[in-house]
């Protein structure tokens, strides 16, 4: 697939899961060509980073479900913080252990999953949408509920893929990824390179293959898919990228030239191309 | 901390009548040397907790050293029936033997919530079945968002977990890989831990599935090399399923498995 024909499956007002974990292996390609193709009232579920504050900054989002968003150097995400202190998006805003049990229970068809993680603290103040549950049992005692998180469509980026749909990571951590293959109703996967089946363990052994193509709808061949965010091995951060990206959220000028130069592109070919011709200057 | 302790000495330290054991591992690393020496020991009034109870557990059985199982499956794999296990559970011999019988599912998750620390988990299971009617740590649990009923499982927290694995460090650190089973969430959830390990190792490498257990989790590490026979531990052993076909005459018949426990007791090869 294409990333356009991937955006084409995203409606407006879906839930979207996107993997990664803040400024790491984010599927980028696919979060622009969401944002060029104009789906917008997006609720998004994700470890955030520039996912987050790309399409919160564009006027696309309507609710964010995260355990953070940050682009790591960068601790917090200036555009998702301009969109959080300004209201502009409703959140629920939980810690990443209660959050993984949203991803959890949405993989294991359940409504919820029980946790203490919260109690005593401002969580449930906080989420008004959080509920608790009592043990069933003699203890009695009440624990917090995680809601499920009903995703619509998952995007995840991986290193290697087949075309079948079967995904590897290479870099030091899986992250949550594939929960959230797991947990969607359909998921697109873009990867730095697909490659054939039988080379998938060339790279990697085994436990790499952590996407099973029965979790994946879509795989997309996507060369630098995850910039500017880092994909070891194929590449780190390219943090004067981020920079100059964190830069635009305190200048709106900044931020249309941005959307225009980076965002607003036909297809990853020609961000590609403009992103050597950037690297050259 | 975990110490380095002989097998006899640290079931002797930390394994008493009446305490809820579970010996875990699935297919592979399941220490047999642990039951054996339970059984040595003469241990009685034990609940055993098991997902697989296979030969191990109808070794215990019929010596007599259990009061209850708490289980998901029984059976000899591959061969057939378990018969201590069905001879106790069916005329009451060597003693009766309580039941608590659950999914897989169910029992993972039993395991999983002993594991985090809460008090119970929940799973879609169970339903459309009788198996609630007979098994009472069944509980309806209905969720606060949807309001559909669930199944609610108590979680479980053995007095004492006792797991076979690969390495340990000599830290007392422990480390196995290979195809897993609960065996992290059993020791994780009990209260005390026993570890029997092939072998004691400077440093641990990566491996496929490796799961590292810290010191700190377990209570005694005992360097037990083929403590898993007749399983197998991954690298180090191949499964004996020459065993499993002969302990079915043996656990068919009260007066041949009576002449095993005999001979395993005196310390003859088992």
């Amino acid at each position: 697939m294409t990333e356009d024909e991937v955006a084409e499956e995203i409606a407006s007002g879906m839930t979207v899961g996107i993997g990664g974990w803040g400024s790491r292996r984010k599927p980028m390609s696919l979060v622009r060509a969401v944002l060029r193709r104009g789906a917008d009232d997006l609720h998004l579920v994700s470890y955030g980073g520039p996912d987050v504050g790309l399409l919160c900054a564009a006027g696309r989002v309507r609710k964010v479900s995260y355990g953070f968003v940050s682009l790591d150097s960068i601790p917090l995400e200036p555009h998702f913080r301009i969109a959080r202190q300004t209201g502009a998006v409703e959140t629920l805003e939980l810690d990443e252990g209660a959050f993984y049990l949203g991803l959890l229970a949405a993989s294991h068809r359940l409504p919820f999953y029980p946790t203490r993680a919260g109690l005593g603290s401002d969580m449930l103040a906080c989420n008004p949408g959080l509920r608790t549950v009592r043990s069933p049992y003699d203890d009695g005692e009440e624990l917090v509920a995680v809601p499920a998180f009903d995703i619509d469509v998952s995007l995840v980026h991986m290193n290697r893929a087949d075309a079948r749909g079967n995904g590897q990571f290479l870099g030091p951590d899986l992250y949550f990824d594939d929960l959230f293959a797991m947990a969607a109703e359909r998921t697109f996967m873009s990867c730095e390179r697909i490659i054939p089946t039988e080379s998938l363990l060339e790279e990697g052994p085994v436990h790499t293959l952590r996407i099973p193509r029965l979790h994946v709808d879509g795989v997309v061949e996507a060369p630098e898919g995850a910039h500017f965010t880092e994909c070891p091995p194929d590449y780190g951060r390219d943090e004067a990228f981020q920079r100059a990206y964190a830069a635009t959220a305190r200048d709106l000028d900044a931020w249309d030239r941005f959307r225009a130069e980076w965002l607003e592109l036909e297809s990853h070919d020609t961000y590609r191309d403009r992103l050597a011709r950037w690297r050259d200057s | 901390m975990s110490r380095f302790a002989g097998l006899a000495e640290a079931v002797a330290a930390h394994v008493g009548d009446g305490d809820t054991v579970a010996v875990e591992g699935f297919t592979h690393l399941i220490s047999f040397a642990a039951g054996h020496e339970i059984i040595r020991q003469g241990r009685r009034d034990l609940t055993l907790v098991r997902m697989t109870p296979d030969v191990v557990y109808d070794q215990m059985i019929g010596a007599g050293c259990a009061r209850k199982l708490v289980f998901s499956w029984g059976g000899n794999p591959g061969v057939g029936s378990l018969h201590r296990f069905r001879d106790a559970v069916e005329n009451g011999w060597p003693r009766p033997l309580e039941i608590d019988e659950h999914s897989h599912a169910g029992l993972a998750e039993r395991w999983r919530a002993g594991a985090a620390g809460l008090p119970f988990g929940v799973l879609r299971g169970y339903s459309g079945t009788s198996l609630a009617d007979h098994t009472l740590t069944i509980a309806p649990i209905a969720c606060p968002f949807t309001g559909e009923e669930l199944a609610a499982v108590p979680a479980l927290n053995p007095d004492v977990g006792i797991i076979h694995a690969q390495q340990a460090d000599r830290a007392g650190n422990v480390m196995l890989w290979g195809i897993s089973g609960v065996q992290k969430e059993c020791v994780l959830s009990s209260r005390r831990s026993i570890v029997t390990v092939e072998e004691v190792v400077d440093s641990f490498e990566p491996r496929v599935n490796g799961v590292v257990l810290p010191s700190w989790t377990i209570d005694a590490v005992c360097v037990v090399p083929g403590g898993a026979h007749p399983s197998y531990a991954h690298d180090f052993s191949e499964r004996d399923n020459d065993y499993y076909a002969a302990w079915d005459p043996i656990s068919r018949d009260r007066r041949a498995f009576e002449a095993w426990l005999g001979g395993m007791r005196d310390g003859v090869a088992a």
